[in-house]
């Protein structure tokens, strides 16, 4: 019963606008690739603009974008798809232009920049490290420092909330102090493993984020290091690896405004 | 000896969409002549998702795990092994890292997917809180003069972490 409803909205996309509506833009990557069978964002079928030995994944922008968590999977989902058949230069979530002529005058004019970062990240995967607080040394912590070991003895003898968020907060304090110290010494360890590495932000809980451009044959020997890392910190630091990915972040930002600004 | 280490804490997660979000969304490409549609609600989400460790709730568990640690004796010189070994830091280490975690998925679940049911969590937390207790229970080595002072600690805790024990027992 719902059949005519779906099939007027497919006829309606395509009377809108062979020409004037806006794209959604997943990548860009050498001419020769196949196009991505999964689903784009909003559900969208995505499909290759060439142009100039490039290609750009595209498909139409949904009327309204928001980070839903099946439209962020489906962006990386299309952009894995490229990445598994060669180099691609992935567009941050959420990037569109206005008009497909648009965006092939980019890929004319930048052609040469473009290609240049396309050669740069070949051959290559970027594998995420992150590294959160882990509180299983906390005792051994109390024990050692003897500012926490008085501080909790005194707590011990004259116990009242105050003194037990004192207590709490100086503890919490150490365990992230260690984490952080591990988190330095795990990224000092790592990045001779790799081509680049590009540190991401940090806080209170997650004390390690770092991407690291590896050559695809050193991506082994990179996990057997982090999963050796990770046993020698793992009662200060967890740490996940996630990838291989997209180089979301050996790419430069703003190839055009480096050029143009 | 140090299991956890090795079972629970080591084993590197596999990614999840939490893991790439701060890629997707602040890494990658962005061209001058495109658009990037400012998405609305955003910066909330990733402030939201991180705001776990540095929180009163944290601290006191951290300081009710310290009062159950045995420091009348200066155990400095034992080796790590024999510090973790005991049984009440090693539950405290396990529980707190994993509650720990817990709570932070968790919330990054619940904001990336609105329409997500909360009985998982529930669920979860029911599990993890007998077996503490249990432990609790049973700690052998504790000295005397402290079992006095415990009541008063328990006081001192804000009500609602123990009410909402309570309610899961019931269930």
């Amino acid at each position: 019963m719902t059949a005519p409803a779906t099939t007027g909205t497919a006829v309606d996309a395509d009377a809108a606008a062979p020409a004037r509506k806006a794209l959604y833009v997943y990548g860009i990557a050498p001419a020769e690739v196949r196009t991505p069978r999964s689903p784009g964002v909003d559900g969208a079928p995505v499909r290759l603009l060439t142009e100039s030995g490039l290609c750009a994944a595209v498909s139409d922008a949904p009327p309204r974008l928001r980070p839903r968590r099946r439209d962020l999977l489906a962006h990386q989902a299309v952009l894995d798809e490229l990445a598994a058949q060669g180099p691609v230069l992935p567009m941050r979530f959420a990037v569109l232009s206005p008009r497909p002529d648009t965006l092939l005058a980019q890929l004319r004019s930048d052609c040469a920049h473009l290609t240049e970062q396309l050669d740069g990240v070949r051959g290559c995967v970027e594998l995420n490290v992150k590294g959160t607080v882990v509180p299983g040394h906390f005792a051994d912590l109390v024990r050692r420092d003897d500012k926490l070991r008085s501080l909790a003895l005194r707590t011990r003898r004259r116990p009242d909330y105050e003194a037990n968020v004192r207590l709490g907060e100086a503890i919490a304090l150490g365990v992230r102090r260690e984490a952080r110290r591990a988190a330095r010494e795990v990224v000092d360890q790592l990045a001779p493993l790799a081509v680049r590495t590009v540190r991401g932000t940090t806080d209170d809980e997650q004390v390690l984020s770092a991407s690291f451009l590896l050559r695809s044959a050193d991506e082994t020997r990179f996990r057997e290091a982090v999963a050796a890392r990770a046993r020698a910190c793992g009662d200060r630091l967890t740490l996940s690896v996630t990838g291989p990915l997209p180089c979301y972040s050996f790419v430069d930002p703003r190839p055009a405004a480096s050029a143009g600004r | 000896m140090i299991t956890y280490d090795d079972e629970v804490v080591c084993a590197p997660r596999a990614g999840t969409l939490y893991d790439v979000l701060e890629l997707i969304l602040d890494r990658g490409m962005v061209i001058d002549v495109f658009v990037r549609v400012s998405l609305v609600g955003i910066e909330i989400l990733k402030v939201d998702a991180r705001i776990v460790v540095a929180s009163v709730d944290t601290y006191l568990r951290f300081a009710e795990a310290c009062n159950r640690l045995d420091l009348e004796h200066d155990v400095r010189s034992k080796t790590v092994p024999e510090m973790f070994g005991s049984p009440v830091a090693k539950t405290v280490g396990k529980a707190g890292a994993r509650r720990t975690a817990r709570s932070l998925t968790d919330k990054v679940r619940d904001v990336l997917a609105p329409e997500h049911d909360r009985e998982e969590e529930a669920e979860e937390e029911s599990e993890g809180r007998p077996r503490e207790r249990a432990e609790r229970g049973r700690s052998p080595q504790r000295p005397r003069g402290r079992t006095a002072a415990r009541p008063r600690d328990d006081d001192d805790r804000p009500r609602s972490r123990p009410r909402r024990r309570t309610d899961e027992e019931d269930r």
